[in-house]
């Protein structure tokens, strides 16, 4: 707990390394594509249009307002699933650096995040548009989003401690993390309703439940799509996933960091 | 105190394995075996002294004595694995300098990633950074990406950019082997400026000329240990004496 606490402080002191190690992977990656940063929000509008089509159209699974809800839901799984695989590499990406520059590993995994996070806030505004011309216009329980970026950003460092510091040790993780992340998503309600699961067998639904990105999810589809503020129990089940996921990603990264080295 | 290194009886050690475990499969299957096969090999093995406030300290010795590892633990970037190492005062390790570039990044840009690596606040970057551009001498290429540079402007950005960070202890590692003379004699100018004002100075090289020059004291490393610790003339003979080599009488010595 003492070796976490000074990890936390360690970093602190390197605020601002950690902010221009993000504007570096913004800027790195979007020079020389001519619609720059517009493929922030493009991305996502493109997923949308295609699940609507499937979802709305062929499998009609009859939700109103299919794209708000949908995108609600992605923009919270983006963040996970990116942000977990791309700062899996983190580590192993900058290992020249960790080589010569004594500064806290954990700057390069909270970076890829960091980014990923600015991606993901920064195509709020065109969910937005698209919730008021779908009749879905902002209201007071659009308060509650900064809080659910919060717990989804903490949720998403857990994991991206873990997974950089563990694909170090077996470079097989990435492919893992990759199958692991296409079968998360399809068991968490984003593209369809959470009331869909109510059908399951018990020891499913069950088992289902313990989904720790599912509340984080829904924290998002409550404020955006339903319009509602979160209940307790629904900020508290995020809470938690949040906390517990920060908690053991830290300490295992703080564990590790000296053994990377060793291991490039 | 400010600009002290003190290292007592470090040893580091690596592992070797004789098949590096890194997939899972292997670790899976082969997990006792790859415990057997585990070779150590001590890098550093006793390594003992102290480098006080002011200090310039050559350090020597042919190539895989452990130089590099010692610097690496004088900069924080490894551990030792065993004994005690204490290190007050801002290091600016130019272990290979630009190693924080980004080469899609331009001149500009890097400064301020650097200056990030080495703990400085942004304000603090901007109050040095014509100084850092003028040493440089890089004028208006600052603005473009680095990958366009040539080695002789990648290296002379890094260590304009090491200088002038106020170090309290400077680690320097080779660092004088690029550039064109010019700029090499620029580079000791401003050595010996910052050893005038105080600042601890923590010199590798294999350049005998300049260690002797710059040094009031000098350490042999061989084989992970200190053989020597102490004033130039007699380190250099014994660097020498152990590696089985005289420099040709009409040579240059380095």
């Amino acid at each position: 707990m003492m070796a976490l606490v000074g990890s936390v402080q360690a970093v602190l002191r390197y605020r601002e390394l950690l902010a221009l190690l993000v504007a570096r992977d913004l800027k790195v990656r979007y020079k020389r594509s001519t619609l720059g940063m517009l493929w922030t929000l493009l991305n996502p509008l493109l997923q949308m249009v295609v699940y609507t089509l499937v979802f709305s159209t062929i499998m009609r699974i009859g939700i109103e307002g299919y794209p708000v809800f949908l995108l609600a839901g992605l923009l919270p799984w983006t963040l996970i699933s990116v942000g977990s695989v791309s700062a899996s590499m983190s580590l192993l990406g900058n290992q020249s650096l960790i080589r010569k520059v004594a500064v806290p590993q954990a700057v390069y995994p909270l970076a890829a995040v960091g980014s990923k996070l600015t991606d993901a806030v920064l195509s709020l505004p065109a969910l937005a548009i698209l919730a008021i011309a779908l009749g879905r216009p902002p209201g007071v329980s659009w308060l509650f989003v900064p809080l659910a970026f919060l717990l989804a950003a903490a949720f998403t460092t857990g994991l991206a401690l873990l997974f950089s510091s563990l694909s170090v040790f077996f470079r097989d993780v990435r492919h893992l993390i990759d199958v692991l992340f296409q079968i998360w998503f399809y068991v968490t309600p984003v593209i369809y309703p959470v009331s869909f699961l109510e059908n399951l067998h018990p020891a499913l639904r069950m088992a289902l439940a313990l989904n720790p990105a599912a509340p984080i999810v829904r924290m998002f589809q409550v404020t955006i799509y339903e319009g509602r503020i979160p209940p307790a129990g629904l900020v508290g089940l995020a809470t938690l996933a949040a906390a517990v996921s920060l908690l053991a990603g830290g300490a295992f990264f703080v564990r590790s960091e000296d053994r990377h080295i060793h291991n490039f | 105190m400010p600009g002290s290194l003190t290292f007592e009886n470090v040893g580091m050690r690596f592992r070797m394995y004789r098949e590096r475990v890194t997939t899972l499969k292997e670790a899976v299957l082969g997990r006792f075996r790859h415990l057997r096969t585990a070779d150590e090999f001590w890098a550093l093995r006793g390594v003992s002294f102290h480098v006080g406030p002011g200090e310039s300290v050559g350090l020597v010795g042919h190539n895989g004595s452990g130089k590099s590892t010692l610097l690496k633990i004088a900069a924080g970037v490894l551990r030792a694995s065993e004994g005690r190492v204490q290190v007050e005062g801002r290091v600016s390790p130019m272990i290979e300098l630009a190693a924080g570039f980004d080469p899609e990044l331009t001149g500009r840009d890097n400064i301020f990633l650097n200056g990030a690596l080495m703990g400085h606040t942004r304000k603090e970057m901007e109050r040095k950074f014509d100084r850092i551009v003028e040493f440089s001498e890089l004028g208006e290429f600052i603005d473009m990406p680095v990958k366009n540079y040539s080695s002789g402007m990648y290296a002379r950005l890094g260590f304009a950019i090491a200088v002038d960070v106020e170090p309290e202890i400077l680690i320097i590692d080779e660092v004088l082997a690029v550039g064109d003379e010019r700029f090499q004699a620029k580079c000791m100018d401003r050595i010996r400026e910052l050893k005038g004002s105080g600042c601890t100075i923590f010199y590798v090289s294999h350049a005998m000329e300049t260690v002797a020059e710059l040094c009031e004291r000098v350490i042999v490393l061989h084989h992970g240990r200190v053989e020597f610790d102490g004033a130039p003339a007699p380190a250099i003979a014994r660097y020498r004496e152990l590696q089985g080599f005289v420099p040709h009488a009409t040579t240059r010595a380095g």
